[in-house]
């Protein structure tokens, strides 16, 4: 078994921090969802969050954009603490795109206008620089033919692609993954992950949540068990999945490998 | 064929016939007491098939044809009628290019997406439009000169040339046309009012109905999705004065509502102001349909998932931005049904205003039987299906082009 290093603490960023959560809690009424949440996330680092459903994996991204308010704690994001500040929140989610399990794009506009609304309303960008944004983004993700098409046309991993295209068009240097494959059928779970593979080597900061371990195995710089609402073991991947050290890391290993 | 392509047809549940013969023999004469309904049913349909035609040919139509421009215009000053002929000739020929302008615009989207796109022909707008059709035909039918015809026939004729020319209009200057077509209204009331004209407190007939509706659901729309967001603020003095608002109006007839703006609406108003009939039912009007529309609107806001909003605060757009270019198009999408709904019983509802005392088209068919001619002759049996043949015609097309909407927007969505 090799030493822990570094990495395998979550209060460690990999180079100069850009995510900072300092014993952050979260409840849902009476139900606490997150139980003193403590991470550092490095720039340009990948960040794979695993762990069973209801442990407060998607809680703890969801308040990193405030589309969830934490109740205690702190977070900083790029030297911005989250407060009740519209400001701050709002400059928060400009630098940080989201992608979520049932796509949510917009279904009463076409593909290309569900990633040039964002440039345009928030950005002020002209209609043409953004369209031309735009196609860059849909050819980052393989799809630029399909732009005058409305999302409802398209398939599930299309859509998913197209929903990483809109969050790319704001240029964000964070990208939250909710279970970004959890809603497609299997055959189009990999022109997603592939897309994301080509992300994370790209040198964006990425935070995914997923179940998909190979994924994890490839890509991530760490991985991270939540269980609970709490952080349960951080490390490599290596360490992950060879010598995980909590029982419950293993227990719940056991169950899905 | 004139039938309405969406009606529900029992056509699937039978097994296909191979003959008229055998279908007939199938379906409606299988067992005796099969027989015996189609029999008897069918009788009893001859019988008021046969009187209805009867009365239809053999009644004297000169109640109506002496009334006509009582039932059309109201009281309006036969000497000031080349007015609202203007005003027709003027909004048929908006309309075609509008019509034009929309197909051009329909045709380049179907270009660069690559569908195919078929232009309607005339054979299909009368197919669409047939109960407005048969109307100005009966209308038409019912005039004692040839002038209206003749206005009728102008009028399609610019609406022709509208169309060609609105598909002749470049793209950029496209949104001209749209914008002509929302001076419209302005330009209409200028050319009744304007320079001598009557306004609209000396309108009548269905002028007067269809002048109510359409001013009516303008104002009492705006107000309605003012009131509909009012009762989702997360303010509370916002949201309780929204639901006090909506639930008291909704609990009170439209008839009380009239009458109280007719006889009391006065004390509200400063000393010297004093509206007249037709504004103050304009304003009753808009009290009364600005609740329902925000009940409405309400149920469009729930129906846009809350994935929609996470969404579009994910990509840092600010809230107003995100009702007004990710929530109100949607939500205002799923109204459509309930929102003409909405629109036709405004429509009917401004018989109405007949009750405080203004000339609309059911009280003009009860009015004319009192004139010396035609007094106590009951000819209510020729005025009253002929008020009810305006609103059914106005009521249906509504809810035919509604569907119409509502199945091309839903064509690639979701």
């Amino acid at each position: 078994m090799t030493a822990p290093t570094p990495l395998a603490d979550a209060t460690h960023a990999k180079g100069a921090e850009i995510i900072v959560l300092e014993g952050v809690d979260k409840y849902f009424g009476d139900f606490q969802a997150l139980r003193d949440i403590n991470m550092r996330v490095g720039r340009q680092e990948v960040v794979v969050v695993i762990g069973p459903s209801g442990g407060g994996k998607s809680t703890l991204i969801r308040c990193i954009n405030r589309l969830e308010k934490h109740d205690r704690g702190r977070i900083v994001i790029d030297g911005i603490e989250l407060t009740d500040d519209i400001k701050n929140i709002q400059e928060v989610r400009r630098e940080t795109g989201m992608v979520f399990q049932q796509f949510n794009l917009f279904p009463h506009v076409t593909v290309l206008e569900n990633v040039t609304l964002a440039p345009r309303q928030v950005r002020r960008m002209p209609k043409k620089d953004a369209e031309e944004l735009a196609m860059a983004m849909l050819r980052r993700v393989k799809i630029p033919e399909q732009a005058r098409k409305h999302p409802g046309q398209l398939s599930g991993g299309q859509q998913q692609r197209v929903a990483i295209a809109r969050a790319l068009a704001m240029q964000p240097k964070i990208l939250l993954f909710d279970e970004p494959t959890s809603a497609l059928d299997p055959e189009m779970i990999k022109e997603v992950l592939d897309v994301m593979e080509e992300l994370a080597a790209s040198g964006i900061t990425m935070i995914v949540v997923t179940h998909e371990m190979g994924f994890a195995r490839a890509v991530a710089d760490r991985v991270v068990f939540m269980a609970d609402g709490e952080i349960v073991e951080v490390g490599t991947p290596e360490h992950f999945f060879r010598s995980p050290e909590e029982a419950r890391t293993k227990q719940f290993l056991a169950q899905i490998l | 064929m004139t039938s309405v392509d969406l009606e529900p047809t029992d056509a699937g549940r039978h097994i296909p016939a191979k003959s008229p013969a055998r279908w007939v023999r199938r379906n409606l004469f299988r067992t005796w007491y099969d027989s015996s309904i189609t029999i008897g049913f069918g009788v009893l349909f001859a019988w008021v098939l046969v009187g209805i035609v009867r009365f239809l040919l053999t009644a004297d139509y000169t109640i109506l044809r002496r009334n006509l421009a009582l039932f059309m215009l109201g009281s309006f000053p036969r000497d000031q009628l080349h007015r609202p002929a203007a005003a027709l000739l003027m909004i048929a020929l908006a309309t075609g290019l509008a019509a034009g302008a929309l197909t051009a615009h329909r045709r380049e989207i179907a270009a660069v997406t690559g569908v195919g796109y078929q232009s309607s022909r005339v054979i299909d707008v009368v197919r669409r439009f047939w109960p407005v059709v048969l109307l100005v035909v009966v209308l038409l039918a019912l005039t004692e000169t040839i002038t209206p015809s003749l206005i009728v026939v102008g009028a399609l004729g610019l609406g022709l040339i509208g169309v060609w020319a609105g598909r002749r209009i470049r793209a950029r200057f496209r949104r001209l046309a749209w914008a002509a077509l929302l001076v419209l209204p302005f330009l209409v009331y200028f050319m009744l009012a304007g320079f001598g004209g009557v306004g609209w407190r000396g309108w009548g007939g269905l002028h007067l109905n269809l002048f109510v509706t359409v001013a009516g659901v303008l104002l009492a729309f705006p107000l309605g999705l003012v009131l509909a967001l009012g009762r989702k603020s997360s303010l509370p003095a916002v949201r309780t004065l929204s639901v006090a608002y909506i639930e008291f109006v909704r609990g009170v007839p439209l008839i009380t509502l009239l009458l109280m703006g007719v006889f009391a609406i006065g004390f509200f108003l400063p000393a010297g102001v004093r509206p007249g009939t037709v504004t103050r039912v304009l304003i009753a009007i808009t009290v009364f349909e600005s609740a329902y529309i925000a009940e409405v609107v309400r149920g469009g806001l729930q129906a846009v998932p809350k994935g929609q909003v996470e969404a579009a605060q994910a990509l840092g757009m600010t809230p107003w931005s995100i009702m007004r270019r990710i929530v109100l198009p949607q939500a205002l999408r799923a109204t459509i049904p309930a929102m003409v709904g909405q629109f036709i019983s405004l429509f009917k509802d401004t018989t109405l205003v007949g009750v405080v005392g203004l000339p609309e088209v059911l009280s003009v068919a009860q009015d004319v039987n009192t004139q010396p001619d035609f007094v106590a002759q009951g000819l209510e049996r020729l005025t009253l299906p002929f008020a009810a043949l305006i609103f059914w015609v106005g009521s249906y097309t509504m809810s035919r082009e509604a569907r119409r909407l509502e199945r091309k927007l839903g064509v690639g969505e979701r």
